[in-house]
């Protein structure tokens, strides 16, 4: 049995030596030269004095080297952090100082854009396509003077720390929610089985690696000894191309956001017959418009389509596999029940159990559930609360803040969030980041954001803002400035100047009956 | 006719916080079009230049930069102006 991720690479590695374990553009790494790259790295890491829970960030497009380097990370003991390669700059060097990264694996194109004065944790930066060496690089060839056979020797729990992924915070700063091999390995575990994977899958790895989606991904697929097929960026934005890079590759298994596939519907020419080895789509991260899911449960009829749900905090937590039957009469698709080795339970504002047709809060329990959020015990403490539900023993379950209501076949149903988290094209983003980043500004007095419901994307985000007497810029200038500071998927798509921003009677900016407000040319 | 895919793609970019977009640059690479402005961008030269776009022709190959695009359009309105009946 495995209890930290990296045997599951070293296992298949002992059984399918010489299949493809990933790929991307082209070329591509086998299971023996994964696993002893992976080694080399864990060396070369400990030879830099990368320690046991020291943190190595991961900054680079998508390439097999990344994988290498995710399991050469926990090899080493260590934790991996995958940053946003689209980011910007300011972000990412807060996330570096936040987490006290330690050296970095990255690219000739990526690292140049980083200040090196803000980034002093960084001591050391390995180029993934680079063979030449300076006082700062390390080439990636360099890496073959370290011993490839076996990793380090480490004492390694299943209760370590295997990588920190930042999502959205509402105070203005992404937050690192902290996963454990055993959070990883649960939810792994589960979808082996669920979804019967085996060596001769090939699957797709479409989210990037900073999105939990892309667990599912990389480990279930070196755990069966399949073949990852990693999508390039460039390729995600064409869906014709996407559904090439399906055909030619023959994905078997597929997950992503239900918007990318929306897309490969509508705009991707994508038929049965050009997708014959297709067997399993799972989609999460957003609500998949029932339209769009009728018409893609009817182009591909002989492929099964799961629902699945959960925070990054707990990785999948519930899953729903679509029925076709009921799928003509659903007005909206359950997020379903609780994955193995998993508990949810939903209850009301007096804390009460919730039956059928009420709404609740929803609570996960297990060991999927993440022991929190990087140096920061305040947020933890109101997310990861001890179960009060079972006074016998301690134990932690997580909040989740979505409003949940079981339907007929006691399946959940989502009905929204508790507070103003939002989903915008499968990105889990906080209006209180936005406005925060809008409030940076020096000419604006006061900010907010609000999600216009769109069936494309999710929501887009509408922002409405006033600025200080005298003090005048265009929607453009503040979009600007909103780019030094948060992810491009974050900015205000439309900005609407007001005098002032009406309020409540408790004197707060009063969003509900702004986001109510008819759209200005 | 590059004057206006070059306001158009501006236009998007200033959204996005990006203030200087080269007529080479891959407008993908640097996040200036992401996968639903790409559509949006075939339909505004659908309405613009008086095209039909296939889906098929949504391909890197056409619209990696403001280049790119210029020469995809120029092609297809030269290539209408041959189809076009002998009056």
């Amino acid at each position: 049995m495995s209890y930290v991720l990296q045997q599951l690479l070293t296992e298949s590695a002992k059984r399918h030596p010489d299949k493809l374990a990933v790929t991307a553009r082209d070329g591509g790494l086998t299971y023996r030269e994964l696993d002893e790259r992976s080694n080399q790295l864990a060396h070369f890491l400990q030879a830099r004095g990368v320690k046991k829970g020291d943190r190595v960030g991961l900054y680079s497009s998508k390439c097999p080297e990344l994988v290498a380097a995710m399991f050469g990370i926990l090899k080493a003991g260590a934790v991996y952090v995958p940053l946003d390669p689209q980011a910007p700059i300011e972000r990412i060097s807060y996330i570096i100082g936040n987490c006290g990264i330690k050296g970095l694996i990255t690219s000739k194109e990526r690292l140049p854009g980083l200040d090196p004065a803000a980034i002093l944790s960084v001591s050391f930066a390995v180029l993934v396509d680079s063979d030449s060496q300076d006082a700062n690089h390390v080439g990636w060839n360099e890496l073959s003077k370290f011993p490839a056979a076996t990793a380090p020797q480490i004492d390694a729990t299943t209760h370590d720390l295997a990588y920190i992924l930042y999502t959205s915070g509402s105070t203005g700063r992404p937050k690192g929610v902290m996963l454990t091999h055993e959070n990883a390995l649960t939810f792994i575990e589960w979808c082996f089985d669920t979804f019967h994977m085996t060596s001769e899958d090939r699957v797709s790895n479409h989210a990037p690696l900073h999105f939990d989606l892309s667990v599912f991904d990389v480990y279930d697929s070196i755990k069966a000894g399949a073949a990852l097929y990693m999508v390039p960026e460039e390729v995600t934005m064409f869906p014709t191309s996407l559904a090439n890079f399906m055909e030619k590759n023959q994905i078997t298994v597929w997950y992503s956001v239900p918007s990318a596939l929306v897309l490969l519907l509508l705009h991707g020419n994508l038929k049965p017959e050009r997708v014959p080895h297709l067997r399993t789509i799972l989609f999460a991260g957003e609500v998949f418009p029932m339209k769009y899911l009728r018409q893609l449960a009817d182009l591909l009829p002989h492929i099964d389509l799961y629902n699945l749900y959960g925070p990054t905090e707990t990785n999948v937590c519930t899953y729903y596999r679509v029925d076709r039957q009921k799928l003509k009469m659903q007005d909206k698709l359950p997020i379903g029940k609780a994955c193995g080795n998993t508990e949810v339970f939903a209850v009301d504002e007096n804390d009460h159990f919730i039956g059928k047709g009420e709404l609740g809060e929803l609570y996960v329990r297990g060991p999927c559930v993440t022991p929190g959020y990087w140096a920061d015990p305040e947020k933890t403490a109101s997310m990861c609360l001890p179960n009060r539900f079972q006074p016998h023993y301690e134990e932690k379950m997580y909040r989740t803040g979505d409003l949940v209501t079981p339907d007929d076949d006691g399946e959940y149903l989502f009905l929204g969030r508790r507070d103003s988290q939002i989903k915008s094209r499968g990105y889990r983003i906080e209006l209180g980041e936005i406005e925060a980043a809008l409030l940076g500004h020096p000419s604006v007095k006061e900010a907010a954001a609000v999600a216009i419901p769109d069936e494309e994307v999710g929501n887009r985000i509408k922002a409405f803002v006033s600025l200080n007497n005298g003090d005048a810029m265009s929607a453009a200038q503040l979009q600007q400035h909103c780019a030094t500071s948060i992810p491009k998927y974050m900015i205000p798509e439309m900005i609407e100047f007001r005098e002032d921003l009406p309020k409540t009677s408790t004197g707060k900016i009063d969003r509900v009956n702004l986001a109510k407000a008819p759209a200005v040319a | 006719m590059k004057e206006q895919i070059r306001q158009f793609v501006m236009e998007n970019a200033q959204a996005k916080g990006i203030t200087h977009v080269a007529d080479d640059e891959s407008l993908m690479a640097a996040g200036i079009i992401d996968s639903l402005g790409i559509f949006r961008l075939v339909s505004f030269l659908e309405d613009t230049f008086r095209v039909r776009i296939s889906d098929d022709e949504i391909v890197p190959d056409n619209f990696q930069s403001i280049n790119h695009i210029e020469s995809f359009v120029a092609a297809k309105l030269a290539k209408k102006t041959d189809a076009a009946p002998a009056r």
